[in-house]
């Protein structure tokens, strides 16, 4: 049986999403007196944490991926995953060369 | 509470083989793994390209407004809310409700175009075109890329709902939270991680 999810999930989820994002921009630490300076490690790994669970989040609930089969739950979980070790992998890699 | 489908049955497409337990359109779940590869094959040159000269990434990055990108991000994802309820409307036999919905998603995705437009009126008033920099080229290539894909889903969404079924609407929110999953990872990395 396919399973939407409910109006409760959907709010919930939503509200999950809202509250990451706000904590992905303060993690990013975008007031004005620190804006250009690099982020510590601990608040680019929450950053990146915060999208990875927003990203998991829009792919389980919105999409709706909860109910498809472990294989293809574990296929784009995993490519979720491959994309964020790119994106830390290059962000890593670009402060030790700067 | 969570609604059940009309035609119940164990699989979602019974008949699709190995994407049988895929919701919705199968064939839209083909769409959103290439356009997941495709986006991840552009994160990882970005990488390379900004690992070749940082400074001048971060240069880049200083120019942007990250409050923009972030207000852009709230906007798309309560968009996706909206879909996502339109789908469910759908589903319970409330067409006019799930119309309702994508009106509002639609509006959303009139105000995330907006501040995108205003955004690159911005960056182009202060002389930032895609030739600045490398960074200026990914910035705009991408953003402009996905930007595209928010235009096509709009006008996928405005497809639907003037002919409104349930296969439709699955189908156009699944590309829509598709274009809401690629800004998730797209603005940290342009916007955010500095």
């Amino acid at each position: 049986m396919t399973l939407l999810p409910g109006s409760h999930r959907l709010l919930v989820t939503w509200a999950l999403l809202m509250g990451l994002t706000v904590v992905s921009m303060l993690s990013a630490r975008l007031d004005q007196a620190t804006q250009w300076q690099a982020l510590p490690l601990g608040s680019a790994g929450l950053v990146l944490l915060a999208s990875g669970f927003k990203a998991h989040r829009v792919l389980m609930v919105y999409l709706n991926l909860r109910i498809a089969g472990p294989a293809w739950r574990g296929a784009f979980v995993g490519l979720l995953g491959l994309t964020l070790a790119l994106i830390a992998g290059g962000y890593l890699v670009a402060r030790w060369m700067g | 509470m969570a609604f059940p489908d009309a035609s119940a049955t164990r699989v979602p497409n019974p008949g699709w083989g190995p994407l049988s337990t895929l919701p919705g359109n199968p064939l839209m779940w083909v769409l959103i793994l290439s356009e997941l590869l495709v986006f991840a094959a552009f994160f990882a040159l970005y990488a390379w390209q900004r690992a070749l000269d940082p400074a001048l990434f971060d240069a880049g990055q200083r120019q942007l407004d990250p409050l923009m990108g972030g207000l852009n991000t709230l906007v798309l994802l309560t968009s996706g809310l909206f879909a996502a309820l339109a789908v469910q409307a759908m589903a319970a036999g409330r067409r006019r409700r799930a119309r309702q919905w994508l009106v509002i998603t639609l509006v959303f995705g009139g105000v995330f175009g907006t501040i995108k437009v205003l955004e690159y009126a911005d960056k182009l008033a202060g002389g930032l075109t895609p030739e600045t920099s490398p960074f200026f080229g990914f910035y705009y290539g991408l953003t402009a890329f996905h930007f595209a894909h928010v235009l096509f889903g709009m006008a996928i969404l405005a497809l639907v709902t003037w002919r409104l079924s349930r296969d439709n609407v699955e189908t156009a929110t699944a590309f829509w939270h598709m274009v809401d999953l690629i800004w998730v990872l797209l603005y940290p990395l342009l916007y955010l991680l500095r």
